[in-house]
């Protein structure tokens, strides 16, 4: 090969690596860059690219249009609880399956599997009316309960569990440890990066979600970031882009932080289930 | 990295254990624990009450607003407001809520779909909590108020559909600034307003939402009307139904209007942004947008009535409130002041002036402070003078639904993929099943 | 990311191995023993019963009824009058051919132009997992911001994309206000947003492909494009095949993008199934529709999750 031809070529592939790198960061750019405009730069055709003045105050108007402290504060707690609840359904489940055989074993886990593959949205309908028949709708409780358990988490740790070493378990059973012992003192720490890649996926499965949250809370108590930035496009007077995008902002960062600085996690967290 | 992830995430969860606790507290009270007790009945706390609106933006301000007076005047009743989106999505936050049991005591309710609401039994008689003093509202804004003969709802924030222009483009184009009168007047204007650069359209003459709304102003104004008399049957299947959609459609065609993009309400705010840049020299739109439009308007706005087809005519339109049926008795009492306080003379002149949405009281139009308003803004009387002309909005309970069906076949012909024929005949097919709900 | 990638007939020794070596064991605590599973995963059980099952079980009720959320308590028996209905209805063909042809493009799309990228970007350098890791960013973020986002920037009158076309000198684009192009340009925020997941689970798959078996190819001075569908393509075919099911069901869940960016129109023309439900369940008073469309699209994704499972179970045996 001359170095010549391998030069050029090279060129055009970091050109290209460019253009793919910008189709998807982009977007994002435009939002932050929107989010510094005034209205009036906003609806100029053609668009400038960097904002003329730097309107930093858009970011308070987008707080204060609703109570977003709130909606902060139950998008955590919703997408923590959750989580914890995951956790302490999963492990014993999964350390059941992983370790016991049982009757019905099998079947059980199948089902496990079926609700693996069907999302919620299938079925929210019957869920909304009994969860209306139980008083819940409205509620936080609502928004954690139908999650409570997370097929995925099962499968993960399963897997995990399985490939700890006998010897380890033995060990603990010498030490007269008891089985509920062995399951949170023993097997958890092994799969504390099942865990992380697990507890990662699950909060921003549900930090982002706008579905659940859209059919069962009808007031600002309860609702989520995401609802709350939703409704920002307001039905009379203007779309103000501008503030909508720094709403956005408030909803899209925090994710793309915890993004940057555990990315393996993540991308290993989403891409589990392939494997 | 690892410790790092769990004791973030440990410290998170703390945090906002503690911060929800408090906040999940206070929820409960606008949540579904209610109704065990019919609170506050005589021990001494505030009946709390929830009032759901539909008005975001410098008009949803305004309601909160007089919410927090209304609390601030009345000690034994605290109301709390919730925004719930624009009409469509409250309606059926409404209709889910009531299944749930945790429905609002009060809601606007668009004035099309008050009957839907009251056939299905979700709201409460009126007319003991009245005692014939409705008749303080302006009459011609009371059609969308009784089902079966039964008062269910009052006028707040009514609206009919007004002709805006931009005055300062009619004049530049030597068109008298009152805007044109009747339907070829209105497409005269639009030729003349209409701009182009080589072989793009700078500035249109004319647009409007493609909505049910406008349509049945067309619709009233040759003399039609969307339902027979009975409200069973479907009567746009003649000229008067056809002709709104032959004048948009040969507009369109011909680059003098422009059909907004946007479903449902996001093609108002398209409209309404392209008259406040000067893209659209002419829209349609309600009377509750005024005082947004008057106040970001870089040039003189005018309002006119619709231009007239065989006569003048509109849908009067925007909320009423209502009071539900499920709320408990101390509940309903308190949101029957609630909202007799909301449509009182001061305060809907209140809310007049700061919308542009039309007072609700005949006291309050012929107060001597709106007289003196509309003296010197004259724009904001069009709509009252309107009334004259203006007729209710169809109301049976399938509406709801068969509006939007009339909707999707509108905006078909506006496209292209329809004759009006075409467009009738698919609605008048849908409209039988809808209509016999 | 690779050292997790254990293959799944070790596993499968590993798990034989326990489940033979632990029943024998039967210490003083007798009973318990045999029922200690069934209350670990008990917990677990109960919230999928009660969140799942149950739920399935009483949609498929509801679908033979006739009722509205209004009069719950007044719902009456209709048989299939409900799927009879829909199946005359001209708007839920509509809604069917849509969510199926969004279905078909997004995951053709989406996963033709992830193989692309993944052989492109399966390299070590650090470049390319900067690559990687861009590309995957959007899959990560709420579907109401990027559907907020690209409806911004889709604006057709003062929207980044058709500034950028006129800048090139091309016409304006309609994207979300015409019937013709609604739906393409859901499509195109579907595939942005899912393109580096497919992309990044490629790499996983590609890099899992035994080097040996290149080796040999190259010793027989296979061409690129034979080795390509000779052995990439047939050794990714579960990979392939997992996407496939995948992206499928979640094309067919598609809410948010229609909730935010068109709510179904202009003209029902991007009007699909879990859309469809909402609207008819929670605006229209039609329950029993809605169900029976609920009960139609738990039949799709129950099929395929059939299909999937059938497969899963014949590559590798699942337990």
């Amino acid at each position: 090969m001359y170095p010549l031809r391998l030069y050029v070529f090279k060129t055009i592939e970091w050109l290209l690596l460019l253009a793919v790198a910008l189709l998807f960061v982009f977007p994002f750019l435009w939002m932050a860059l929107t989010a510094f405009k005034t209205l009036p730069e906003v609806f100029r055709f053609p668009p400038t690219f960097l904002p003329e003045s730097w309107q930093i105050q858009n970011f308070a108007v987008a707080w204060k249009s609703g109570p977003f402290l709130t909606y902060l504060v139950n998008s955590l707690f919703v997408a923590l609880s959750i989580l914890v609840l995951q956790l302490f359904t999963a492990v014993p489940a999964a350390y059941a399956f992983a370790r016991y055989k049982f009757k019905g074993r099998n079947v059980l886990f199948g089902l496990t599997l079926i609700a693996l593959m069907i999302p919620p949205q299938v079925i929210f309908l019957p869920i909304y009316v009994f969860m209306s028949e139980w008083n819940l709708v409205n509620t936080l409780w609502s928004l954690i309960l139908p999650y409570g358990a997370s097929a995925f988490g099962i499968f993960l740790l399963r897997q995990a569990f399985m490939q700890v070493p006998d010897e380890v378990i033995e060990a603990a059973r010498l030490d007269n440890a008891s089985e509920w012992k062995i399951m949170w003192k023993v097997m958890v720490p092994m799969a504390k990066p099942v865990l992380v890649t697990f507890g990662l996926f699950s909060f921003i499965y549900h930090w982002n979600d706008y579905f659940w949250p859209l059919i069962m809370t009808n007031n600002e108590q309860v609702r989520t970031l995401p609802i709350g930035v939703a409704m920002m496009k307001s039905s009379e007077g203007d779309t103000l882009w501008h503030v909508i995008m720094a709403g956005n902002m408030i909803l899209v960062v925090p994710i793309l932080i915890i993004f940057f600085f555990a990315q393996r996690h993540i991308i290993n967290a989403f891409v589990y289930q392939s494997k | 990295m690892k410790r790092w992830a769990s004791v973030f995430l440990m410290l998170l969860l703390s945090v906002s254990l503690l911060v929800a606790g408090c906040s999940q507290s206070a929820s409960k009270t606008g949540g579904a624990a209610e109704g065990e007790k019919s609170a506050g009945a005589g021990d001494g706390k505030p009946v709390e009450i929830d009032f759901w609106y539909a008005l975001g933006g410098k008009n949803g301000k305004k309601i909160e607003e007089m919410v927090q007076k209304f609390n601030e005047t009345h000690k034994d009743i605290v109301v709390k407001p919730a925004y719930q989106g624009d009409y469509y999505q409250n309606h059926a936050k409404v209709l889910s809520a009531i299944t749930a049991g945790n429905q609002p005591d009060v809601t606007m309710v668009e004035a099309g779909v008050v009957g839907t609401f009251a056939n299905a039994k979700a709201l409460e008689d009126l007319g003991p909590y009245a005692k014939e003093m409705e008749t303080k509202y302006i009459p011609g804004l009371m059609g969308n108020s009784y089902w079966k003969d039964k008062l269910y709802a009052v006028p707040f924030n009514r609206s009919t559909p007004l002709l805006y222009v931009n005055k300062d483009k009619l004049k530049e184009a030597g068109l008298d600034p009152a805007g044109p009168k009747t339907w070829d007047e209105l497409i005269e204007y639009s030729r003349k307003l209409t701009k182009k650069e080589g072989d793009k359209t700078k500035t249109y003459g004319f647009s409007t939402p493609i909505d049910i709304w406008f349509y049945e102003a067309l619709v009233f104004q040759n003399g039609g009307s969307i339902l027979s008399e009975d409200g069973k049957q479907l009567a746009i299947n003649n000229e008067a139904g056809k002709a709104p959609i032959k004048l948009w459609t040969s507009m369109v065609k011909e680059g003098i209007m422009k059909n907004p993009p946007g479903e449902k309400y996001n093609a108002w705010d398209v409209a309404k942004q392209d008259f406040l840049n000067g893209q659209v020299a002419m829209i349609f739109t309600s009377t509750g947008d005024l005082q947004a439009l008057e106040s970001n308007a870089k040039f003189d706005v005018g309002t006119a009535f619709l231009p007239a087809g065989k006569t003048y005519g509109a849908p009067t339109g925007g909320a009423n409130l209502v009071v539900l049926a499920k709320s408990s008795d101390a509940k309903k009492k308190a949101a029957w002041e609630f909202i007799q306080w909301m449509t009182d003379t001061p305060q809907t002149i209140d809310w007049s002036l700061a919308s542009g949405y039309m007072p609700a009281t005949t006291e309050a139009v012929e107060s001597k402070q709106m007289q003196d308003v509309y003296k010197e803004r004259p724009n904001l009387k069009v709509a009252v003078d309107q009334l004259e002309y203006a007729k209710a909005r169809p109301m049976v309970p399938g509406y709801k639904e068969l509006q939007e069906v009339i909707m999707a076949e509108l905006q078909r012909a506006m496209l292209g993929q329809a004759t009006p024929d075409e467009a009738i005949a698919a609605v008048e097919k849908k409209a039988e099943k809808i209509l016999k709900k | 990311m690779q050292n997790e990638a254990v293959a799944k007939p070790e596993i499968e020794m590993l798990e034989s191995a326990h489940a033979q070596a632990w029943p024998q064991q039967k210490p003083a605590w007798g009973r318990w023993e045999t029922i200690r599973p069934y209350a670990y995963v008990t917990p677990a059980l109960l919230f999928f019963a009660l969140f799942f099952f149950y739920p399935i079980g009483y949609v498929m009720y509801l679908s033979f009824h006739d009722w509205s959320l209004l009069n719950l308590e007044a719902k009456e028996w209709v048989g299939f009058a409900n799927f009879t209905e829909l199946f005359q209805e001209q708007d839920f063909y509509q809604v069917v051919i849509n969510t199926g042809l969004f279905t078909v493009l997004t995951v053709a799309l989406g996963i033709g132009l992830a193989f692309l990228l993944a052989l492109w970007l399966n390299r070590k350098a650090k470049i390319y997992g900067i690559i990687q890791g861009t590309i995957f960013s959007p899959h990560i973020i709420s579907l109401v911001s990027v559907s907020m986002l690209w409806m911004w920037m889709m604006d057709p009158q003062y929207g980044l994309l058709n500034a950028v076309l006129e800048a090139l000198g091309l016409p304006a684009y309609t994207w979300l206000s015409d019937t013709k192009s609604a739906l393409l340009s859901l499509v195109l925020v579907s595939v942005w947003k899912v393109v580096g997941y497919n992309t990044i689970v490629f790499i996983a798959g590609l890099q899992s492909i035994p080097r040996d078996i290149y080796e040999a190819a190259e010793l027989d001075r296979s061409s690129r494009i034979k080795t390509l569908y000779k052995i990439t393509v047939p050794m990714l075919s579960p990979t392939i095949f997992f996407l496939l099911v995948i992206n499928t069901i979640s094309s067919f869940q598609v809410f948010d993008t229609i909730a935010i960016m068109t709510q179904g129109g202009p003209v029902s023309s991007t009007n699909m199934l879990v859309y469809y439900i909402y609207e008819q369940g929670m605006d229209f008073f039609n329950g029993g529709i809605a169900s029976a469309a609920s009960v139609i699209l738990l039949g799709l994704v129950g099929l395929l999750t059939l299909v999937h499972f059938a497969f899963m179970s014949r590559r590798v045996h699942y337990r």
